[in-house]
């Protein structure tokens, strides 16, 4: 890709909707193709649903534990890499409607 | 709740890790895997979107277009197969500082797609010991994750009674009948359902 067709502006994570720039220019119809190529599933359309459908606050306990502090961390190696979050459809998973 | 707590926590975590790598050089991406799209999402779907992610964060890798140009002459453009797609995402991810994987609701692909998932993300976490891999679904799972992750941390994810107060005061609020509600009901509400929900 050439180098003028790049633009980095911000947070480019595609998970992160403030990131409307990306490093696949518009004109670059090759790029579309590839990424298509890759995969055609489209997981940042299924987050924004999730996202937009959560209540403020809810589960926020979460980010505070101690476990996922230590694993988001930022030293390297020394912590284990998986962090594996369960429900029960009995409990959290199900319907309070 | 009306969207699993799971589901929800996977989008929050996801949410919370943009706003940390916000400015650095670390990648976000994941997949939430989903029941009703088994056959969409096969291993190489799954995997591959996690490349493309990278791919649309950082830019198409040379060695990608390569193999998209060549793939494309033979047989009038032939798919991925799963071990290109795991060597490319190895290539990927060890070019990253940090990079954080996520699959939400693993128990939701079948368990041949799981397998070979945990495979791949196994071969990526070797290769590069700066991953980190956020997973979440049914308690039964945790089985399946030690075989290839011995000492994965388990977080149990239960509403909390604040959980499920914040949650019934928004479906309240959002009510289309305000008129069928009164304080006596709406206290009861607020009183009732969480103390049902913590006994189960």
């Amino acid at each position: 890709m050439s180098s003028w067709h790049q633009q980095i502006i911000g947070n480019t994570n595609s998970f992160n909707l403030s990131s409307i720039v990306n490093f696949i220019s518009e004109g670059d119809a090759e790029g579309h193709k590839i990424l298509q190529w890759l995969s055609p599933l489209e997981p940042q359309k299924r987050h924004q649903g999730v996202r937009a459908g959560r209540v403020d606050g809810v589960g926020n306990w979460l980010l505070e534990t101690r476990e996922f502090r230590k694993w988001r961390g930022e030293e390297d190696g020394c912590v284990e890499p998986v962090l594996f979050c369960y429900g029960n459809p009995g409990v959290g998973k199900t319907h309070v409607r | 709740m009306q969207m699993s707590l799971t589901i929800s926590s996977s989008s929050l975590v996801i949410d919370n890790l943009c706003d940390q790598a916000e400015g650095k050089d670390v990648a976000v991406v994941g997949v939430y895997c989903d029941f009703l799209a088994q056959e969409e999402q096969s291993t190489t779907n799954m995997l591959g979107a996690i490349l493309k992610q990278l791919a649309t964060r950082g830019g198409i890798s040379d060695y990608i277009r390569e193999a998209f140009q060549k793939a494309k002459k033979e047989f009038g453009g032939r798919g991925l197969l799963l071990p290109d797609i795991v060597d490319m995402l190895k290539k990927e991810i060890t070019s990253l500082p940090r990079g954080y994987i996520c699959f939400d609701a693993l128990d939701e692909s079948p368990p041949k797609h799981r397998q070979q998932l945990l495979e791949a993300v196994q071969e990526i976490v070797r290769v590069s010991p700066n991953t980190r891999v956020f997973l979440t679904g049914r308690p039964h799972i945790y089985d399946e994750i030690v075989r290839y992750f011995s000492k994965a941390v388990r977080i149990p994810v239960c509403p909390t009674q604040a959980d499920i107060k914040s949650y019934l005061e928004k479906r309240l609020s959002d009510d289309t009948d305000p008129n069928a509600m009164d304080k006596k009901l709406r206290a009861d509400i607020m009183r009732i359902i969480p103390e049902k929900i913590s006994e189960m």
